[in-house]
């Protein structure tokens, strides 16, 4: 599809653990695209994962950055543009984690210090950033900055934990910090809240597989897979998005504005 | 218990939030005490840290259980 949308922009992504990665998949087409790109992972994901290979592939530098270390993305931000000459154009966080979850622990006996963490990760992580960004004066005017959400943030799903809150505070920041920026230098701060797709985040979640084929039946287009949540990305960072700014965007295939369908009805009916 | 096996203690109950008792030499991290494949990589590092030492991935992947990791540490921590 590359159209050279994102020609002579300039960004960093977080977040590619391996190939399933939604911030993977946005690398490797925000490159086809024309963009130049500084990618970044917490240290543990760089001795895990292959964000080498990625970067290899699009000739990326990897900084090493820790989304919940000050210090640490500072240095991420300033060496970001010194390697790629000038001021940001975009950003993608694309980082989500909770302990609780991982531990499969039951809402009603969370391990709190963990709860802690999973916010600072996942949420607060993006209001660091933001703040970074703004006190480097790092982004360019009609810059681009996203998160990725979940409409948990939204709606109950009891597997979810404390992710759903994490979620609920990442949007909002992008709403607070969206006026700011805008305000400030005309930046644009949104989420994506993108259907269930199988990712290593993804598939940490206790059911999932029924969980993602409830969503893919619920949704009238289906689920929205990893590839088509990067080519709405490479759109929200391109020029033709310039007024959107502080929303929580549905990239779902109907799910949030379906009652029912008759895929839910035809599996219900089985057996009746 | 030795200081280093008291230290590789405390890390594996704060990072894995297992009790202490459960912390056995024969306990396997991810078969006994729940560790997956992040948490086995964030331990190494943890270590590495504690004890100011660079653990090569090929050893590393050796190290599965509680004990090891003890024998490894006291064999090559500074
Ligand atoms: N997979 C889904 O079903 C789904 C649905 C909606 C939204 N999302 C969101 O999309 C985003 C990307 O997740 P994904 O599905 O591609 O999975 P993924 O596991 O590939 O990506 C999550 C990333 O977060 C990084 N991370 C964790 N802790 C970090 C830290 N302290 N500092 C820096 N990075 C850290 C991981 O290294 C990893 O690269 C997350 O925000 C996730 O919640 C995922």
């Amino acid at each position: 599809m590359a159209k050279e949308l994102l020609k002579g922009k300039k960004g960093i992504i977080f977040g590619a653990l391996d190939e399933n990665s939604i911030a993977w998949k946005t690398a490797l087409q925000a490159h086809a695209e024309g963009a130049e790109i500084v990618l970044t992972n917490a240290p543990v994901a760089l001795r895990m994962g292959k964000i080498n290979e990625l970067a290899e592939k699009i000739g990326a530098k990897v900084i090493p950055a820790d989304a919940t270390s000050n210090e640490d993305l500072e240095k991420l931000i300033t060496e970001s543009m010194e390697i790629l000459g000038g001021k940001l154009d975009f950003i993608l966080h694309s980082i989500g984690m909770s302990p609780n979850v991982r531990k499969g622990k039951d809402y009603g006996d969370l391990n709190h210090d963990w709860m802690h963490k999973t916010l600072d990760i996942s949420a607060m992580s993006f209001h660091r950033l933001l703040q970074t960004a703004e006190k480097l004066d790092a982004m360019k005017e009609w810059g681009s900055i996203l998160a990725l959400s979940y409409i948990a943030a939204q709606r109950t799903f009891p597997d979810y934990s404390d992710m759903a809150n994490a979620k609920a505070l990442l949007e909002s920041i992008a709403r607070s910090y969206g006026y700011r920026f805008a305000k400030k230098s005309k930046v644009r701060v949104n989420t994506i809240s993108q259907s269930p797709t199988m990712t290593t985040a993804g598939t940490g979640v206790t059911g999932f597989d029924v969980f993602f084929d409830y969503a893919d039946k619920m949704s009238p287009l289906g689920n929205a897979s990893g590839e088509s949540c990067a080519d709405y990305i490479i759109m929200m960072f391109s020029d033709y998005t310039r007024m959107v700014t502080m929303q929580n965007l549905m990239h779902d295939g109907g799910f949030s504005s379906s009652g029912i369908t008759e895929e839910i009805v035809e599996e219900l009916t089985k057996g009746k | 218990m030795s200081e280093i096996a008291q230290k590789v203690t405390n890390i594996i109950v704060d990072k894995l939030g297992v009790e202490e008792s459960e912390v056995k030499p024969e306990a396997s991290f991810t078969n006994d005490l729940g560790a997956d494949s992040l948490d086995t990589v964030e331990l190494i590092m943890e270590f590495e840290k504690e004890f100011d030492i660079q653990i090569p991935d090929d050893q590393a992947e050796q190290i599965a259980t509680v004990g090891q990791a003890i024998s490894y540490l006291e064999a090559n921590a500074k």
